[in-house]
């Protein structure tokens, strides 16, 4: 199985062993390299949604969900996201240069116009969200394309705001 | 029905509206309820499978989508609590809780308002009126003035001089404001427009009065709080302060109460400020006075929150007293039955804001459903919240999911209780800043009681990275729940679990042959 971990584009390619319910990683490898592996041994939790998971011969309980396709794992009151890949899959990838909304929410304002070169660290556009102002900063220097939105405008998380080119 | 505490009341009442949502609602409710007196929520069509509304002993919906036809809605909510039969109204925090015309048109229909007097909110509201009543009754004040603009709509000139007679580095805040909104730090003057714009805006879009007060800004300070409380007899207390200086954007993340470094000379003395501060707009109700205490133990008035504060569970563990219930029996016009010397401190309390927000992106508020919401119970541990497992969190309210306040005897020992109880806080589908909080109240200076309002914007980035743990560990975790297909299973965790006997997921006669000494 292939993942990756929380925002690292980093990938993982896991092998596992099932024996009497007891769950043992057999081999994680990334970029090619083997990751050397504790002891490590993983049971469900009496719990629903819990696994206890004994490492060197010590035990601890996480609790996990899936939330599409991504485990979320709380362990040692920490949480952790766990991305599951489609194997060969690429990795998310947008254009470069492009800046997309972080969350839902109205534009408010746009800093500036198409065509425009920016320095890095540039406000662009300021975004509301949860009664709270949000900058879309420049995180390159470069000529700003494709800006087709209006201020007012509600967006969807993940579009497409702004594009920087050079 | 009456409850019997308020059978000696001039004005009872048994029922009571409460126009707000979230956990602030839920507070309310929960008090009312152990007060005898019947519930009614308001809810807006994104709210219809709140918690609040759940709770209520009665509901009534709202037409609309916005605020301004829902929550924020005067007429709709007087005539709610008319159609209702409500005889009280309490506002809660934020929404209408301090608008002096709400206030009014819930007297006017003769409904018992559960909070200060039109005029009190009206004079505290404004923050001219309420320096020039402090400075009359003697509470010292921050240098600072209002931005008058002229009819030309040219503020840079205005602006300019305001910020060169206050003086760098200085604070600009919606007049109307409260809460962090529309406040902005400017520690040089080619920043001072730019800033200015932010402010104005966020003011407009948050108050609908886009109105900038200017003020001197002082470092290193605390932000020290005095929670007062009037009756309509004349008699006035304070509960102590709380020290609420662990903010980031001025917006509050940890409360606690008492503050390290106030001694008990101090804090009569800021007590009784602050109690002259209320009586000075012959103040009725609950209240919290807000300070600034300097280094060198100069403190000065910042505002008057003429409501219930968010954090005011932390004066309730060290006081032992409910303040939602003394709402109730100052509006049922019950004289208080407390005296100064009655109110002392026990232990220690401190109250964490869990936020649903991304601390390794920049704070961005963060979406999604709760599929997993479980918190310990264990002593000393309260949990205040509007949410519960399954919820949604969308983009239509602020970002707070709970407030998690700890009760103990020492400092030291509330926070060692916080750190657990944060740690076995499980919440999965949402990003929340509970790791955040840990690492803050894990950092020396917290430890040390050095916290100044300052620290989380200046904190190093080091803060915000989370502990590592290794990656073989979180893979193997997410590969065996695959593997085991956790993903499959019922989220109740009822697959496989029926009893055979009753048919019931665990049967609930099962435990009665069993005896518990």
């Amino acid at each position: 199985m292939e993942w990756s971990i929380g925002d690292d584009e980093k990938r993982y390619f896991s092998e596992i062993q099932i024996n009497d319910n007891i769950v043992e990683l057999s081999s994680l490898l990334s970029n090619q390299e083997i990751i050397p592996l504790p002891e490590m041994s993983l049971v469900k939790g009496s719990k629903p949604n819990s696994i206890l998971i004994n490492i060197s011969g010590e035990s601890r309980l996480a609790h996990v969900i899936k939330v599409q396709d991504s485990w979320w794992i709380h362990l040692d009151g920490r949480i952790h996201i766990v991305n599951r890949h489609e194997f060969g899959s690429a990795a998310i990838t947008r254009t470069e240069g492009s800046l997309i909304a972080p969350m839902p929410g109205t534009i408010i304002e746009i800093l500036v116009k198409d065509g425009q070169r920016v320095r890095q660290g540039q406000t662009l556009i300021v975004m509301e969200a949860m009664k709270m102002e949000h900058k879309i900063q420049a995180p390159m220097p470069g000529k700003i394309s494709s800006l087709t939105h209006k201020v007012g405008q509600r967006v969807d998380m993940g579009t497409v705001l702004i594009e920087i080119n050079e | 029905m009456f409850p019997k505490w308020m059978k000696n009341a001039p004005n009872s009442f048994s029922s009571v509206l409460i126009a707000n949502r979230g956990e602030i609602a839920v507070r309310i409710i929960q008090a009312a309820r152990e007060a005898g007196i019947k519930s009614i929520a308001i809810f807006s069509d994104s709210d219809i499978n709140s918690l609040h509304v759940e709770m209520a002993d009665d509901t009534i919906h709202l037409e609309g989508k916005s605020l301004s036809e829902t929550y924020l809605n005067i007429d709709a909510i007087v005539l709610a609590a008319k159609l209702s039969n409500a005889e009280a109204i309490h506002p809660g925090y934020g929404f209408l809780s301090e608008r002096a015309d709400f206030a009014k048109s819930v007297s006017e229909a003769g409904l018992i308002w559960i909070g200060p007097s039109p005029e009190s909110i009206d004079i505290m509201g404004d923050k001219i009126s309420a320096r020039k009543k402090m400075i009359d009754s003697g509470v010292p004040i921050i240098p600072g003035e209002e931005l008058i603009i002229m009819n030309n709509g040219d503020y840079m000139e205005p602006l300019a001089s305001a910020a060169a007679r206050v003086g760098y580095p200085l604070l600009l805040k919606a007049s109307a404001g409260g809460g962090g909104k529309g406040m902005r730090s400017v520690h040089e003057p080619k920043l001072l427009k730019n800033q200015y714009e932010a402010a104005s805006r966020e003011a407009s879009a948050a108050f609908g009065d886009g109105t900038v007060y200017v003020e001197r800004l002082l470092n290193k300070s605390r932000h020290i709080e005095i929670q007062i409380m009037c009756d309509q007899h004349g008699n006035s207390i304070h509960l102590n302060e709380r020290d609420c200086s662990l903010q980031r954007r001025h917006q509050k993340v940890i409360e606690e109460s008492p503050c390290v470094v106030l001694s008990q000379e101090l804090r009569e003395l800021m007590g009784q400020s602050a109690i002259k501060a209320a009586e000075s707009v012959d103040y009725v109700g609950v209240g919290t006075i807000e300070f600034l205490l300097t280094q060198n133990n100069e403190f000065f008035f910042l505002e008057m929150n003429t409501r219930l504060q968010v954090e005011h569970p932390i004066t309730e563990l060290i006081t032992g007293i409910d303040i939602v219930q003394k709402q109730f029996e100052i509006a049922a016009g019950l004289e208080l039955n407390l005296k100064q010397e009655d109110i002392s401190i026990n232990g220690h309390a401190i109250e964490a804001r869990i936020y649903a927000e991304n601390p390794s992106k920049g704070f961005l508020p963060a979406i999604g459903k709760l599929s997993r919401w479980e918190i310990q119970a264990r002593p000393g541990v309260r949990l205040d919240s509007g949410f519960r497992e399954g919820d949604e969190i969308t983009v239509d309210f602020d970002p707070m999911l709970a407030k998690l306040i700890v009760h103990s005897s020492s400092r030291e020992s509330a926070i060692r209780k916080l750190n657990i109880a944060l740690s076995e806080f499980i919440v999965l589908g949402v990003s929340t800043n509970i790791g955040f909080l840990r690492d803050i109240i894990n950092h020396e200076i917290f430890i040390e009681g050095r916290i100044t309002t300052d620290f989380l914007d200046k904190a190093p980035d080091e803060l915000f990275n989370e502990t590592k743990t290794a990656p073989s560990h979180l893979v193997a975790i997410a590969a065996a729940a695959e593997k085991l297909g956790l993903d499959k299973l019922n989220y109740d965790g009822s697959v496989g679990q029926f009893d055979d006997y009753s048919g019931h997921p665990s049967d609930p006669f099962g435990t009665l042959s069993r005896n518990f000494p």
